[in-house]
């Protein structure tokens, strides 16, 4: 049996490559989805957690746990969470960075064993912390000893600075306590070794800051322990701070899951809840899982086109070889091989065929998962993107299944014929019958289905948008209109075409020569063969359009989106020094900022211009009704301002420096937003006064309403915790930074600033170090940019829409090719009857040519135009389900032509290689041959 | 005389390269056939038949010799003039059926018509020349639904329909029952009167002997009779 596979095989290797490509790239297409999904979400959670670090200042990894011992019999409690800090790392599935106890006894009274005068009682906690010298440095004094006792039996001790002031103890002190014994009952004596301080201002040991602790002495840690824990726990009262820290950075995206199970179930029911702070980064994971589970939805709905194509494909070969075999095998049915040995035969060749493109196919995986984690555009990659790709137990799975769907499709054809015998076959290719979508309507079904869906979408676009705020993922139900779109309108194409055909031949039936007039009868009569691969094709370039328009667009927008928000390319703002501290101690003294020096930075030499722009979001109107209404205000210096920001015209009614150019005559004048006229309804012309965070009023004129403003958002949509969503209107003023200056004097002020050519905002660094500038506000327009291109979801969409669309077109420059040289080989005998005939070469070759333009032309024009019309109905409906909470700017439409210049290149390719095949096969016909070929 | 001599052929020879060294197929035949004769080429199988039929109808070249088609050196022909020569001047039909499976009888006659680069009347004389072989009722049928003589009458239909001078038929009558096949002959034989047309058929079958006027026995790729005179019995 495996000899007659592997010889089969042989005989049809160029088909069995064709399968053996499909089944890899099925394999490969199957499995770079984990791969992916692993190394980007492992990625994704990282930057999560880097932001909750940067944001909040706080480990990410740390939990916080609180308990009282109060004279508890054998340290049972305290016991139980030594217990829990013991197993808590591996229990939710992290590294232990660093656990921090910090242990207090109750504040209690001590007495200086030397006579002072100038100090009273002192109330102090005797406390200790976790490797505590790691930690600290030393201020003056020393670290407490090994041990942790003095030569006279003291517990040494030491105290922070603040301590220090606050309770006015000296190094060298020694301090006895009142009331407080040790277990034996005997004093409890210290002496004050040292003054400590943080080692690093960073450390993030430092959970409780040495300034808090200013009653706080600190003995040896296990000291601690051995003197108040366990039996001698049941005579003090300690207050047990635990600090468990982890390591979030070699925390992957799958150890998450553990991680927030522990963690809820913790907080929620485990009985230390009482004892434990909500931990920060529980939030940081609900994020992330909502992320996740949106992208995953997403980029799932996405691949499903080309896995259905994929399938489409093999069984597509896999027929073909069939029907090439039928007469073998119809022969050997009626020679009684049985259906089930026969079955078993092209069963073992799927196996074979599958095991190979699974092999193969799971490393091809690992190149696409890099192509998907480095794309920056459509059919852009930066390979230089190192993404950590590996295997997993879930890619296996997925491996698994895409084989055993490889070897099902390619059986499946096998399963239809092996029951036919030669008489059945015979019978079957007399009857000539319309396919069954074109009886069951099938173009019709899809397409009204695909309209319902454009329809009910378009009239709720406003849902989409909340649901975007919601999190959740693409509706399938929308993606799944569009690609029922395309789908219908291919096959109504090829429901229609024929008849187009036959009108052309009609219409010039008697002026055909030779050549068209067979291939016109050819291709009427055996017009329903060509389907599969016409509708392959028109799928391929329309999608292919779709797909480009779909990445394009949906990227560019929230690019572009972006850049407006951002207003310019670096936006810096100081922190400024008043004088509020001092005026209200003086009384008399009026309120001041001291402005820092402007000049400093003529001396970025990376940067353009840079203008200043006074940005105050406190500011407000005052209402005829004496209602006060929110504005934000800008201050700008127009000529400077109109250098460096930019606004695209078609957002606006007039040009954007027209808009400068009228503030710029008027120093009386403000230009507003448009919603002062729609909603508070103010004219051109109407005298305005304002008001900035300190309440200074400003009298103005307003000159004119814009719509859009270099970072004006008209409306701030925000989801309720209830579900709900709220809008609400944002009111722009903007008027001359020199007359707030004059009114109010000296106001704090952001710098706006545009780069020079190639210059990156991260060259501010030293400069701040050398003026010592320090910064309340810092935005790089190409950071965040670049955090738009790196985003999972837009990213990974670009990623499996370019990858769709590279493997649809190997799969049509395949599926083409083989079908034409199949159908050439199988009509050999005919073209030796033509020849015979008289037929030139060249004719044969017209005929051919002839055939291609009916199916492939005609199939790929088709495609453009359905691509396109797809674009246009779908792609803004995708793109708003994309699209950030804060878009703005009203959606563009992106096509790049290079992806159609791309498109068409292969699609010619295909047919260039496809013809020159012809050219080699029409001319090395023989015609004797070919007619005895007819005589078997 | 030479000038009634549609067909001459002057020791042609014909030899394959096989993996045994050199298979000589034909080793030298010479024949006149004047216009408006019936030939039967006869013999064996492998005997030559096919072959020199192949040669005579341009399909084909001799290794040596020449072949004169109305008095014109075949040799001397491009690939061109000698498909222009077949479409226009020769007709062929072929001992398997041969027509186009997506025509129908009409369609594949007039697509010979085409062929010949006939422009007036194509469809007139496409049915005229069906209803000459028997066909008249059933044009439209498809080559699926007739049956074998039928498709071969079909065939016939086609060889002759843009008047070529030559027909050459290769064992026309093979899958025919006898019955059939001398209502083949029975054409043939009409249309060398008809319509003048010279035709050249091979077969095995010793029944049909007497039907033409002139037999050429091929045996191991030589001559085994002198070809009578055509003119002679007449």
């Amino acid at each position: 049996m495996l000899k007659v596979m592997f010889q089969k095989i042989w005989h049809k290797r160029w088909m069995v490559f064709s399968l053996l490509l499909g089944s890899i790239l099925l394999s490969a297409t199957v499995v770079s989805f984990p791969m992916y999904k692993k190394a980007a979400f492992d990625r994704m959670l990282q930057d999560e957690f880097y932001n909750y670090l940067t944001e909040k200042g706080e480990w990410p990894g740390l939990l916080k746990f609180t308990m009282v011992s109060k004279k508890d019999a054998e340290g049972k409690s305290i016991q139980r969470m030594k217990d829990l800090m013991n197993s808590i790392y591996k229990d939710m599935g992290v590294t232990e960075r660093e656990t921090l106890a910090y242990y207090s006894l109750a504040t209690a009274e001590v007495k200086s064993e030397m006579q002072r005068d100038d100090v009273g009682d002192i109330n102090i906690r005797l406390s200790s912390m976790t490797n505590l010298p790691e930690h600290a440095e030393m201020l003056a004094g020393e670290m407490f000893s090994e041990d942790g006792l003095s030569d006279d039996g003291c517990i040494e001790v030491v105290i922070s600075q603040s301590c220090m002031v606050n309770t006015k103890v000296l190094v060298g002190e020694s301090l006895t306590f009142t009331a407080l014994k040790h277990a034996d009952g005997k004093p409890i004596r210290i002496k004050v070794v040292g003054i400590y301080d943080k080692k690093e201002s960073t450390d993030f040991y430092w959970q409780v800051s040495p300034e808090q602790m200013n009653n706080v002495f600190l003995m040896k840690d296990n000291l601690f322990e051995e003197y108040f824990h366990g039996a001698n726990a049941k005579k003090y009262t300690i207050t047990c701070n635990y600090f468990p820290m982890f390591e979030y950075e070699d925390c992957t995206a799958k150890a998450s899951e553990k991680l927030y199970a522990y963690t809820t179930d913790l907080v929620e029911n485990s009985v230390y809840r009482s004892t434990v702070d909500l931990p920060g980064y529980l939030e940081v994971l609900e994020n992330f899982n909502k992320k996740q589970d949106r992208i995953e939805a997403t980029l799932f709905i996405l691949q499903i086109p080309v896995l259905i194509l994929l399938c489409a494909f093999l069984f597509m070969i896999a027929s073909q070889m069939y029907d090439m075999e039928r007469n073998e095998i119809s022969v050997l049915k009626s020679r009684g091989g049985s259906g089930s040995q026969i079955l078993r035969l092209y069963f073992y060749q799927s196996v074979f065929t599958t095991l190979i493109g699974t092999v193969l196919g799971l490393q091809l995986g690992k190149l696409f998962c890099s192509i998907l984690g480095s794309a920056r555009n459509f059919l852009e990659f930066n390979l230089s993107t190192e993404l950590n790709v590996e295997f997993t137990e879930e890619t296996l799975q997925y491996a698994l299944v895409a084989a055993m769907v490889s070897i099902l499709v390619m059986t499946l054809p096998a399963l239809k014929h092996s029951r036919l015998t030669i008489v059945k076959l015979k019978q079957q290719k007399a009857a000539r019958s319309k396919a069954l979508w074109e009886k069951l309507f099938l173009d019709v079904i899809c397409l009204g289905v695909a309209l319902y869906g454009y329809y009910s979408f378009s009239k709720n676009q406003e849902l989409l948008a909340v649901d975007v705020l919601k999190g959740e993922a693409l509706d399938p139900l929308l993606y799944l209109s569009s690609s029922l779109f395309i789908v219908g309108l291919g096959l109504l194409f090829l429901r229609l075409q024929p008849y187009v055909i036959r009108l052309i031949y009609g219409i010039g039936k008697s002026f055909w020569g030779p050549a068209s007039y067979a291939s016109f009868i050819e291709n009427i009569k055996n017009n329903s063969k060509q389907h599969f691969i016409m509708l392959f094709m028109i799928l391929t370039v329309a999608l292919g359009m779709y797909h480009a328009t779909v990445a394009r667009t949906i990227l560019q927008n929230a690019k572009d989106n972006v850049a407006y928000l951002e207003g310019a390319d670096l936006i810096v703002k100081e922190i400024w020094t008043e004088n509020s501290a001092l005026a209200s101690q003086a009384g008399a003294g009026e309120f001041q900022y001291f402005e820092p020096d402007y000049n400093k930075y003529a001396k970025l030499d990376f940067v353009e211009s840079y203008t200043r722009v006074i940005f105050d979001e406190g500011a407000y109107l005052k209402g005829s009704k004496n209602t006060r209404q929110d504005i934000t205000l800008m201050g700008i210096h127009t000529k400077e301002f109109g250098g460096i920001t930019h606004v695209d015209s078609e957002l606006l009614e007039k040009e954007y420096y027209e808009y400068l150019n009228e503030l710029a005559v008027e120093a009386n004048g403000v230009l507003v937003s448009r919603n002062f006229a729609t909603k508070l309804d103010y004219k051109v012309g109407d005298s305005i006064t304002f008001y900035g965070s300190l309440g200074k009023p400003v009298h103005a004129k307003i000159i004119d309403f814009v719509d859009y403003w270099p970072g004006y958002e008209p409306v701030t949509t925000t989801l309720n915790a209830d579900g709900s969503v709220s809008s609400k209107d944002n009111f722009y003023l903007i008027a001359h930074y020199q007359v707030l200056r004059k009114e109010w004097g000296v106001t704090p002020y952001e710098v706006w600033m545009s780069l020079k050519d190639g210059a990156s905002a991260d060259q501010i660094a030293p400069w701040l170090e050398e003026n010592d500038v320090h910064l309340a506000k810092y935005m790089d327009k190409d950071a965040e940019i670049e955090k738009v291109v790196q985003d999972p979801l837009l990213q990974g969409t670009n990623g499996v829409l370019t990858m769709s669309f590279m493997v649809t077109l190997v799969l049509c420059a395949a599926g083409y090719l083989i079908y034409w040289i199949m159908s050439i080989r199988s009509r050999e005998m005919i073209f030796g009857v033509l020849r015979a005939s008289g037929m030139h070469k060249g004719e044969v070759f017209h005929m051919l040519i002839n055939e291609q333009i009916f199916s492939g032309l005609t199939s790929i024009l088709a495609g453009v135009g359905i691509g396109k019309l797809t674009s246009k109905m779908f792609v803004p409906m995708i793109q708003s389900a994309y699209a950030a909470a804060d878009q703005v700017l009203p959606m563009k439409l992106i096509t790049n032509p290079m992806d159609m210049v791309r498109l068409y290149g292969v699609v010619a390719a295909v047919m260039v290689v496809c013809l020159a095949v012809l050219i080699l096969l029409v001319f090395k016909m023989n015609i004797a041959k070919a007619l005895k070929l007819g005589e078997e | 005389m030479a000038e009634n001599n549609i067909i001459v052929l002057e020791d042609i020879r014909r030899s394959f390269p096989t993996a045994a060294g050199e298979f000589r197929a034909l080793k030298g035949i010479n024949a006149k056939i004047p216009e408006g004769s019936l030939v039967i080429l006869k013999g064996r199988s492998g005997s030559g038949k096919t072959t020199l039929l192949n040669i005579i109808g341009a399909l084909d070249n001799p290794t040596s010799g020449k072949v004169y088609l109305e008095d014109r050196d075949m040799g001397k022909f491009s690939d061109r003039r000698k498909e222009n020569f077949r479409r226009t001047k020769l007709g062929y039909v072929f001992q398997s059926v041969s027509l186009i499976p997506t025509m129908n009888a009409l369609q594949n006659v007039e697509f010979s018509l085409r062929l010949a680069g006939i422009r007036r009347d194509r469809e007139k004389r496409a049915i005229e020349c069906l209803k000459m072989v028997g066909l008249g009722g059933r044009i439209k049928h498809m080559p699926a639904e007739m049956s074998g003589g039928e498709q071969q009458r079909v065939a016939i239909a086609r060889a002759i329909a843009h008047r070529p001078s030559i027909l050459l038929a290769d064992e026309p009558t093979a899958e025919l029952d006898s019955a059939m096949a001398a209502e083949v002959t029975k054409l043939f034989q009409e249309m060398t009167k008809k319509e003048g047309v010279t035709i050249i058929m091979t077969t095995h079958d010793v029944g049909l002997m007497d039907a033409g006027d002139m037999v050429i026995e091929l045996e191991g790729g030589e001559q085994v009779n002198v070809p009578k005179e055509a003119a002679e019995e007449e």
